[in-house]
């Protein structure tokens, strides 16, 4: 790339202003998924009788460890931070490949959960759901969608631990450059968030 | 010292450009690609005149219904939205407010490439799967998921335009917090810069809303959830109002930067400084604000209910207000001036002229009784076209005069100028205003074919639509020979007072040799006072 | 514009006067300071220009009138709405039903139409919805428009005060046929009127079938007289020979009771080579459908 001497000292891609862009860019994201949940609660204030049916057939125990585990996840990132504070490369390594693991295992989960409900027949648009009442149909449709969403970023924030592991075992984030791990840090939490407010809505609505 | 157009960095030819993270040459890019993607709008925009004089002689009706939606869409997303802040934004930004680039270069570059890449598959679109798509720039459930063209790659196609937008909202808002020169207080700041402020969190708040919505649409049409289906109890008026929560304040994305170009050809060719500046800025703010509330004014016979549609005419009206403000600062600012009328500040004065029809037809059709006559009519498009065209067009066109001298470093012939501009002005005014007399004679709107009624207006409205390319073809033909051909531009031609004047015309890679430092506000003529 | 044809024109038409007629007279004022002033400090007669940076009190005003202004059109605007949304009770209530590309009208005796037909000087209640898409009931001659969304009822109601025919367009897009799902509001006298309504529906399979032809909106792109429109002509159809396109691949096929009424009913099912693949399905009963066949058998 072609930066020049000059450029190279100059605020703007520097902590601060890095770390004030990525919360702009959440704040965009948090509003890519206030259009679902403007989606949910106009249809669960019309069929909210509905949306208590369905939600009874949520498999409430895997969803309880897939949020137990995010919120692990999101320990362990945080932790690993601190590590490369402390110029503790190894630690910090490990700290970011728990968290993929950990990231890893929810997917795992997801699949089982979705697995599950496909080979019962529920999914978008099967013969079996369009028998059942409007609500529960749009129920499965946000359900499918929200968590599919919200897969994707995990898988994103997977894929983007895995350059920072790169980045960190190279040296190119190390004690006194890390904003890069802090900025994936955010977003990693931010998906965690997310999880937290779908968790409720798709499972305890009963 | 060696501008930046020599100062390759270090590679050279085309990847010199597409590689290059400076912000001039992005800007320099990103404006010859809007350019090109007007040209083809325009061009599908005088193929429908042409069939709206003589319906079915040179085209069918599916032609046709494709068309005003290419129309629309390159219109709407690929050159009007992403318009004045990547073009003049990411050249003159940096440069008014005294830095030597963007916060972010490299996301500048990905935003640019993002852009080419949604521009791709836009056009792509039109040629795989069903073709080109047939449902109006505003995408209305349930007809967008029902039909068999290609709707999902365009929209998708849109979806990462909206994320190039989204990038640079985020990278334009980081560099004026955090990259203004020394002593660069907020209310030092060019009232450009200002608008590109407001125009950024615009791109930041309003577009996720219509990615999610787009992205809906495409889910919808591969898996059927059935959101905006009544059959599987979903509503597809919930489609409108997500599309417009964006779409409405997409429109300040649109006009704000064209304020702000505006705020600054003012002053400069009045001698003066600009009357109100705190007014004008925070007017700004409040369009920005404001606009939020206002999006159910395109839903008013949608069937939404009685007590919203009253709420949002109030809020329509409100919003016009600080509009208005600005208009008056502008004409303030020509009292007791030392005015030339160079052919920018023709363009800019043409602006406001234009641009306040376009607002005060806006008011007409914002009044709930009077709407449900003229919604959906072409008393619409022609209130559309005054503000986009009249406006953001116009702007970009005194834009485009006003800092030519700068980024090519030589002068175009100012009498050809105004030659092109009385063209442009004549037949923009045949071509749109006849569509306010058809539409209150009821004329619809997105219509192949119609009454014999309407035909004086669409003939008269034809007719002025090739005066207007005359008139391009002139002012377009006057810029290329002033690249190639044009006397050197001195650095600063108009005597303006802003940062960029006092660096080379065209600037060097590095704009400022040292960062200046700021002691007073950006318009100062004169000797009296501060 | 011809003011009166109904109740609700004047509450359009005064409140568009009031807001043209403001916005004329503040675009002249701004047009003309801003020419006055060029002209007036040109560089030439005015070489040294007079610093101002504002004044407060300008500011406030031309931030208050222009509000004031714009309450005093909001205002109006709201009052005459408000009078075009509530029908009196004693309205006559007609069930409008929008589909690709055609109007339906369906009276409380049961009668159905494809135009709309009115008593003079009598209010009428229009409620609307859709079999597919959305559309849009737009009648220029009496200021009048609403979306007709399918799994939505909306409404709509006028008291036409003039004996004629006045034109129904279609303002929301809905595809291909979206410029020609046109229709006519016929305004006739009462008596007319009664004897229109009370005339029982035509008898026989043939006329039966000729009627739902109409009113179903068929003709909208099918003609009867041989020439081509969106859809192939019924002139001649039944037993006719045509190629048609079944799953992407040509077939021959003669068109018999069987084909015609699949065609109807799952309309994508076959093609005819050349057109495009667009019909609708227009929910029939199979009662009508024998009737249709028989009208279709008819148009030699
Ligand atoms: C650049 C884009 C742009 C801008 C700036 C505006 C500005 C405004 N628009 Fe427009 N509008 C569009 C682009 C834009 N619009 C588009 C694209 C559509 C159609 C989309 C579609 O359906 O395809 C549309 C449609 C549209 C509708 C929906 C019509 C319908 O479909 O039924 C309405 C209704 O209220 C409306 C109102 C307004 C108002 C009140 C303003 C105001 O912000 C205007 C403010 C400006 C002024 C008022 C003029 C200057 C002021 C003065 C001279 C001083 C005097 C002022 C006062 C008395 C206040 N617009
Ligand atoms: C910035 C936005 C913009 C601009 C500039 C234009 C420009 C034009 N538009 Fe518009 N238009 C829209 C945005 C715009 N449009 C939108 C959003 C819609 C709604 C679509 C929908 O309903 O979904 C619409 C709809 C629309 C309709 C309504 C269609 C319908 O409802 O049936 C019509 C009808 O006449 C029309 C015509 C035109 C014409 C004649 C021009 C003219 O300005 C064109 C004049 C010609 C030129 C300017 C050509 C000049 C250029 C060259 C000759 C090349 C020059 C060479 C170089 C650059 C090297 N447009
Ligand atoms: Cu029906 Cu347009
Ligand atoms: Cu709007």
């Amino acid at each position: 790339m072609e930066t020049t001497k000059s450029r190279a000292d100059e605020p703007g891609s520097g902590y601060e202003g890095a770390k004030l862009g990525m919360w702009f860019f959440l704040i965009t994201e948090l509003l890519f998924f206030g259009g679902m949940f403007l989606l949910y609660s106009v249809y669960r204030s019309k069929y909210s009788q509905d949306f208590h049916t369905a939600a009874l057939e949520e498999n409430l125990l895997l969803g309880s460890i897939n949020t137990v585990i995010l919120i692990t996840s999101s320990f362990t990132m945080a932790l690993s931070i601190t590590a490369i504070r402390k110029g503790n490369k190894q630690l910090s390594s490990l700290l970011q490949a728990g968290t993929m693991l950990m990231g890893g295992i929810f997917l795992v989960n997801k699949y089982f959960e979705w697995s599950a409900k496909i080979s019962h027949g529920i999914y978008p648009d099967s013969v079996l759901l369009l028998k059942r009442s409007s609500g529960e149909i749009l129920f499965y449709g946000l359900y499918y969608v929200m968590t599919g969403i919200h897969a994707l970023h995990v898988i994103i924030g997977i894929g983007v631990i895995g350059v920072m592991l790169f980045f960190t075992r190279r040296e190119i984030i190390n004690r006194e450059s890390f904003v890069k791990l802090e900025n994936t840090g955010l977003y990693w939490h931010f998906v965690d968030i997310i999880w937290i407010y779908l968790f409720p809505l798709f499972y305890l609505v009963t | 010292m060696s501008s930046f157009y020599s100062d390759t960095g270090q590679r050279s030819g085309i990847a010199g450009w597409m590689m290059s993270v400076d912000h001039k040459r992005i800007g320099i890019m990103y404006l010859s690609a809007l350019l090109l993607f007007f040209s083809i709008g325009t061009s599908l925009g005088v193929m429908m005149r042409l069939n709206l004089i003589s319906p079915g002689t040179f085209m069918g009706v599916h032609t046709y219904n494709r068309l005003f939606t290419i129309h629309g869409i390159i219109q709407i997303f690929l050159f009007i939205i992403p318009g004045i802040p990547v073009s003049f934004g990411n050249f003159f930004l940096p440069l008014l407010i005294g830095a030597r680039d963007v916060a972010f270069p490299r996301l500048n570059r990905l935003s640019w490439w993002l852009y080419l890449a949604g521009a791709f598959l836009v056009l792509a679109s039109l040629f795989l799967g069903g073709g080109a798509l047939d449902t109006g720039w505003t995408f209305y459930a349930p007809y967008s998921i029902k039909t068999k063209t290609n709707v999902s790659l365009a929209l998708f196609a849109v979806f990462i335009l909206g994320f190039s937008s989204i990038l640079t909202g985020v990278n334009f808002v980081t560099t004026i917090h955090r990259l203004r020169a020394p002593g660069m207080k907020w209310h030092r700041m060019p009232l450009f810069v200002w608008t590109l402020y407001a125009t950024g969190w615009v791109q930041i708040l309003a577009t996720p809303v219509i990615a999610i919505s787009l992205l809906l649409i495409i889910l919808e049409r591969f898996f059927g959830m059935g959101f905006f289906d009544p059959l599987k109890g979903g509503d597809p008026v919930l489609f409108e109002h997500m599309f417009w929560i964006y779409s409405h304040p997409a429109v300040y994305i649109m006009i704000l930067p064209a304020m702000g170009i505006i705020s600054e050809v003012v002053p400069v060719f009045a001698r003066k400084t600009l009357f109100g500046y705190r007014a004008v800025a925070y007017s700004a703010l409040a369009i920005a604000g404001v606009g939020y509330l206002v999006w159910g004014h395109h839903m008013f016979t949608s069937g939404m209910s009685d007590a919203s549609r009253v709420v949002f005419s109030l809020l329509t009206f409100i919003v016009a207000v600080p509009s208005g403000i600005k208009v008056f600062n502008w004409v303030a600012t020509l009292y007791k001036g030392s005015i030339r009328v160079d052919a920018p500040l023709i363009f800019a004065l043409t602006f406001i002229f234009l641009f306040s029809i376009g607002g005060l037809t806006g008011l007409i059709q914002g009044a709930l009784s009077a709407n449900l006559h003229l919604h959906g009519t072409y008393w619409i498009v022609a209130h559309f076209h005054y503000v986009m065209f009249g406006g953001m067009g116009f702007s970009f066109l005194t834009a485009l005069h006003y800092w030519f001298p700068k980024m090519f470093g030589r002068m175009y012939n100012e009498r050809q100028a105004k030659i092109g501009w009385f063209f442009l002005f004549v037949g923009f005014n045949m071509l749109y205003f006849s569509m306010f007399i058809l539409g209150v004679q009821g004329m619809p709107r997105r219509y192949f074919d119609y009454p014999p009624e309407y035909f004086t207006g669409h003939l008269v409205s034809t007719i002025g639509s090739w005066i207007l390319v005359a008139g391009f073809v002139i002012v377009f033909r006057n810029l290329i020979i002033a690249i190639r051909k044009g006397p050197k531009a001195p650095d600063n031609p108009w005597g303006g007072t802003t940062l960029e004047w006092k660096v080379p015309s065209p600037p060097p890679h590095e704009n400022f040799e040292e960062i200046p430092v700021i002691t007073r506000g950006p318009y100062h003529y004169g000797n009296d006072k501060k | 514009m011809k003011p009166g044809i109904t109740n609700i024109v004047s509450a359009v038409d005064s409140t568009f006067l009031f807001i043209t007629v403001t916005s004329v007279v503040l675009l002249v004022l701004v047009t003309f300071f801003m020419l006055y002033f060029v002209v007036k400090y040109n560089r030439k007669r005015h070489p040294q220009a007079e610093q101002i940076e504002g004044n407060l009190l300008l500011e406030i005003v031309w931030t208050v009138i222009p509000t004031v202004l714009v309450l005093l059109m909001f205002y109006y605007g709201w009052v005459n709405f408000s009078y075009m949304r509530n029908a009196p009770d004693d309205a006559m209530t007609v069930k409008v039903t929008g589909m690709m590309w055609s109007w339906q009208f369906e009276y409380k005796n049961g009668k159905q139409s494809n135009t709309l037909n009115v008593p003079l000087g009598k209010p009428v209640n229009l409620i609307l919805s859709s079999a597919d898409v959305i559309h849009s009931l737009y009648i220029p001659a009496f200021r009048i428009k609403e979306d007709a969304v399918p799994g939505l009822k909306t409404h709509l109601w006028f008291t036409p005060n003039e004996i004629g025919s006045y034109d129904i367009f279609c303002t929301e897009y809905c595809g291909t046929g979206h410029s020609h799902m046109l229709s006519k509001v016929v305004v006739m006298t009462g008596e007319d009127f009664e004897k229109w309504y009370g005339t029982a529906a035509p008898q026989g399979a043939k006329d039966r079938g000729l009627n739902l032809l109409q009113v179903k909106g068929c003709l909208g792109c099918h003609t009867t007289d041989g020439t081509g429109k969106i859809g192939p002509t019924f002139k001649g159809i039944f037993g006719r020979k045509e190629i048609v396109i079944t799953g992407g691949k040509e077939r021959d096929i003669v068109a018999d009771e069987e084909y015609l009424k699949k065609s109807v009913l799952q309309p994508e099912a076959d093609i005819v080579k050349g057109y495009p693949p667009i019909m609708p399905v227009i929910p029939v009963t199979s009662g009508e459908l024998d009737d249709i066949i028989e009208a279709l058998k008819g148009l030699k």
